[in-house]
């Protein structure tokens, strides 16, 4: 026993001196800041967008929503035990998805349009066709041992999961089993993005720290800290170099792969509401964040400013996303309403 | 949240070892780079060139309608 104790003290000792050993290297190479580089970057201005659909349909809070790769179609799921797919052009649903369980969390697009994918307490992840005459269920992912908190198709074939237990998981799903499973978060992890490669994907977990996966080696990369909470959401910059992450301490943070350390926070003295969701507008210039008090903040990423607010829904903003054309941002709220916005 | 098991423990100091031997580069390069490819994007973004948003494909005809 007391061995074993040694034994853990020495390694947390080793850890302890690895993790002072990485500060300091990131150290070594920080001699730039953001706001010198930005500070030549020209003004956004103030973005006032308009609301032009707020869609009616699902009868309690919504959790997630996803867009179709078409920009036209999206998803979106809520603890009505229901998926729902949407036309935005027209605000028609086309398809309605019944739950086995209503506790849903997280709902994906398939890059080819024909599947969806859903999960929450439940721990599975369920995969549908819904190009069939009426939805069909596909597969039943059930391996994690914890909440599926998100969700992300790499094709019809592979698709990645993020769970309350820690683990991410990459799962092939011609057979419905575990591909590679991705340890090293000691905290429920909560939201994943994928790089547009597809080699790397990033987390964000309970331990409120951030990390670069090799989807196909399965080891971290990278580890990265500041966030002082929850990591609620993460999203790629669209050149892959860089992610925003959305917190439960009220702020948002970028962090550079390259240097491997954080760049810039977003917040403000006045928001003291937990971050839900993110989502990037094309260039990435612009960082639409959900928050906890109501509305989505519009960020300026060069500047560190907020720009705009999106403000007209009920309740808590728990999902937002622009469609792969930039041509506007959806948000979905626990107020039961997805609403669209340019 | 604690780790506690000696095996968990090698497998933490193994990974710790993986990421400390990554290659980092300049932040002064590296951030230089990242503003000058979002400032390179912004002229695609629709959200900061209105002439993008001309297509509007959620404009209503009509009055907006919560349906």
């Amino acid at each position: 026993m007391a061995a074993e104790k040694a034994e853990i003290d020495a390694l947390k000792k080793e850890c302890d001196g690895l993790r002072t050993q990485i500060e300091a290297a990131r150290k070594a190479v920080n001699d730039g800041n953001m706001s010198s580089a930005a500070g030549s970057a020209t003004d956004v201005g103030r973005v006032q967008l308009k609301l032009r659909k707020s869609l009616k349909g699902h009868l309690a809070k919504i959790y997630s929503m996803h867009w179709s790769s078409d920009s036209r179609s999206m998803v979106s799921a809520s603890q009505d035990g229901k998926l729902l797919v949407w036309d935005t052009h027209t605000g028609n649903k086309l398809v309605a998805v019944p739950l086995k369980s209503a506790w849903v969390m997280s709902v994906a697009f398939a890059p080819s349009g024909n599947l969806v994918a859903s999960g929450g307490l439940d721990n599975m992840c369920t995969v549908y066709n819904i190009k069939a005459a009426s939805p069909k269920t596909l597969r039943e992912l059930d391996a994690h041992t914890g909440y599926l908190s998100c969700c992300r198709f790499l094709s019809d074939n592979e698709i990645l999961t993020a769970s309350g237990d820690t683990t991410c998981c990459l799962w092939d799903l011609e057979t419905g089993k575990q591909k590679i499973i991705f340890t090293n978060h000691i905290g429920d992890c909560m939201s994943l993005a994928l790089s547009n490669d597809e080699n790397t994907f990033v987390s964000g977990a309970c331990d409120s720290l951030a990390k670069l996966w090799d989807l196909r080696e399965g080891t971290c990369k990278q580890t990265f800290s500041g966030h002082t909470s929850d990591i609620n959401a993460i999203q790629f910059f669209p050149n892959g170099n860089a992610f925003v992450t959305g917190s439960d301490d009220c702020s948002c943070k970028m962090y550079d792969l390259r240097s491997d350390q954080e760049v810039i926070t977003y917040q403000d003295a006045s928001l003291n509401a937990g971050v839900t969701s993110l989502t990037l507008s094309n260039s990435g210039r612009l960082i639409f964040a959900g928050y906890d008090d109501f509305n989505c903040h519009i960020w300026d990423s060069l500047k560190g400013e907020k720009v705009g607010v999106l403000s007209g829904h009920d309740n808590r903003v728990s999902c937002t996303g622009v469609p792969a054309d930039g041509m506007g941002v959806c948000t979905g709220s626990w107020d039961s309403f997805l609403k669209l916005w340019n | 949240m604690e780790e506690l098991d000696v095996p968990q423990m090698r497998r933490e100091v193994e990974s710790l070892q993986y990421q400390l031997a990554i290659n980092r580069e300049k932040s002064s390069i590296t951030v230089t780079e990242l503003v000058k490819w979002i400032e390179g994007c912004v002229c695609d973004d629709p959200f900061l060139n209105p002439e993008l948003m001309r297509a509007n494909p959620w404009v209503e005809k009509g009055k907006c309608v919560i349906l």
